[in-house]
């Protein structure tokens, strides 16, 4: 799994939100870091007003791990609102809401998520608690009604606090160091070069 | 470039043969149609579409295939069963080589392999995608049925990279029991397509390159991937000009073809226009490359064709 930042970064300041924030790119549109509501609109293209970020998510995995790094690097955020159509085959919304309820199991797999493929790799246990805790999900999925959206962001915005802890940062894992020892070469350039694809290593024999 | 020392087999699929040794045979090219936003498809759930608009891209890609001596091979997307049967209905007046049936739905891609055998495509048809996500109801369905090709998707989200991939399609890794070519063996595949899964740039896509290099290495089995779907997802290529797109597309496909890659799914039918004459360029240049590492072209390489 990831290996998860407590320390304080050089880069974040006092704010209650990583800076730069958000730490991963993606297809969003960003509000006001300060705002208490993050908008996923799963297979629709819309960006309501009000929110602090806001963008589509089509998969229930790498997707999922970008909403909760971006969400839980900014303690501002409180809800999350689910809306626009879900995304076929895939469901993240159904996969969003899963991992907010059960959390992960010991393969990483997202528990209940009803998606293809509902795995977590870069996240903790520990990121998912925070996101539990962090942020409560509105489940409005299906609806593309924006001006309805930007009602239920301007209420919640009024209605919640910053989350009392500092911002979390994600780490993408390290891959872990293999020495890179000669072995059997299958794998053939000719002119006596050849290569080790276990290993990736290339060698010549001359 | 180079060659592998073990062998590479070769799976013919309702005439066209993927694999090999790098050089061999020309690149087998995978265009989708109907896929998920086509502006050809009114309606997805009942399958209407423009025909004369299918039409003319099938035709296409049948000239860009005939000029170069890249094999086509339709990949369809369907959503639902219905749009399916409307889909094949086309298909079988236009097109009489293999074609790939895909589904984001399940319980599409399983009803489909029933269709499939009971309207006697079987032998033309390649199923995507045997992958973790295969449940109990899609397995019986591949067993139960006549579809003996597939694509096997070697996404791993529990170990990135190469060695999870090739985990995946070995023993399952930390996330399955059995790994994915034991399983499709056992469920009656005998042509097996392998697909690394790519992800978007940025979360890994570059391992794709690597895989097809290390997958054919162990396994022998002919390898491809869809690495459009990489620069499609690049978010800061969104903006740029077509051209700029297809350019970066095109190139993609080329790494993975010098790569190793015997087939590319190089997505949206449209694509052909310049993945054709990209790939057929690879093929060439690859095929020079390894004229004297004692692999030859056989006589429909665009090697012969197009210098």
């Amino acid at each position: 799994m990831a290996e998860e930042g407590k320390d304080i970064n050089q880069e974040r300041t006092n704010r209650s939100y990583l800076d730069p924030w958000p730490p991963v790119r993606g297809d969003y549109l960003l509000g006001d870091p300060q705002a208490k509501v993050a908008v996923v609109t799963l297979a629709s293209t819309f960006h309501p007003h009000g929110a602090a970020i806001s963008g589509p998510c089509k998969t229930e995995n790498l997707g999922l791990e970008k909403i909760v790094a971006n969400v839980i690097s900014n303690s501002n955020i409180r809800v999350l609102i689910i809306c626009g159509m879900e995304s076929k085959g895939h469901l993240p919304g159904n996969t969003l809401l899963a991992l907010h309820k059960n959390g992960i199991d010991e393969k990483g797999r997202i528990i209940g998520s009803k998606g293809a493929i509902p795995f977590i790799q870069n996240l903790s246990g520990q990121a998912i608690e925070r996101f539990k805790r962090q942020v409560e999900l509105v489940d409005r999925i299906g609806l593309e009604d924006i001006e309805e959206i930007e009602r239920l962001v301007s209420e919640y915005n009024h209605l919640a606090e910053p989350f009392p802890e500092e911002p979390y940062q994600v780490f993408k894992r390290r891959v872990a160091h293999h020495e890179m020892l000669s072995g059997d070469s299958d794998l053939f350039f000719g002119a006596g070069v050849s290569m080790d694809t276990a290993r990736w290593l290339v060698a010549s024999e001359v | 470039m180079f060659r592998f020392k073990n062998k590479q087999s070769i799976v013919n699929v309702g005439g066209v043969r993927f694999g090999g040794q790098p050089g061999s045979l020309p690149t087998v090219l995978c265009g989708t149609i109907f896929y998920q936003g086509h502006r050809i498809v009114e309606d997805d759930e009942s399958g209407i579409f423009d025909h004369a608009a299918a039409e003319r891209l099938v035709i296409r890609q049948i000239e860009l295939s005939g000029e170069t001596g890249c094999p086509f091979v339709l990949h369809i997307y369907a959503r639902t069963v219905p749009a399916l049967l409307k889909y094949l209905d086309f298909t079988e007046r236009i097109w009489s080589g293999p074609f790939i049936i895909d589904s984001a739905e399940r319980s599409t891609r399983s009803a489909a392999l029933s269709v499939l055998s009971e309207m006697g495509y079987a032998d033309r048809a390649i199923f995507n995608s045997i992958s973790i996500a295969t449940d109990e109801a899609e397995a019986r369905a591949l067993l139960e049925n006549e579809v003996d090709s597939a694509i096997i998707l070697a996404y791993n989200p529990g170990v990135p990279g190469v060695e999870g991939a090739m985990q995946i399609l070995e023993n399952g890794g930390q996330v399955s029991d059995e790994g994915l070519i034991p399983l499709a063996g056992r469920l009656g595949i005998s042509n097996i397509l392998i697909d690394p899964g790519v992800v978007p740039m940025g979360s890994g896509a570059g391992s794709s390159l690597r895989f097809s290099v290390v997958a054919k290495s162990r396994l022998g089995l002919p390898v491809g991937s869809g690495i459009h779907n990489a620069i499609s997802s690049w978010q800061w290529l969104l903006n740029k000009e077509k051209v700029t797109r297809r350019c970066c597309d095109a190139a993609a496909a080329c790494m993975q073809l010098a790569m190793g890659g015997d087939f590319l799914l190089y997505g949206p039918i449209e694509g052909g226009e310049v993945i054709f004459p990209a790939a057929a360029m690879a093929d060439i240049l690859v095929a020079e490359a390894v004229r004297d590492l004692e692999i030859y072209p056989e006589a429909s390489h665009p090697l012969f064709r197009l210098v």
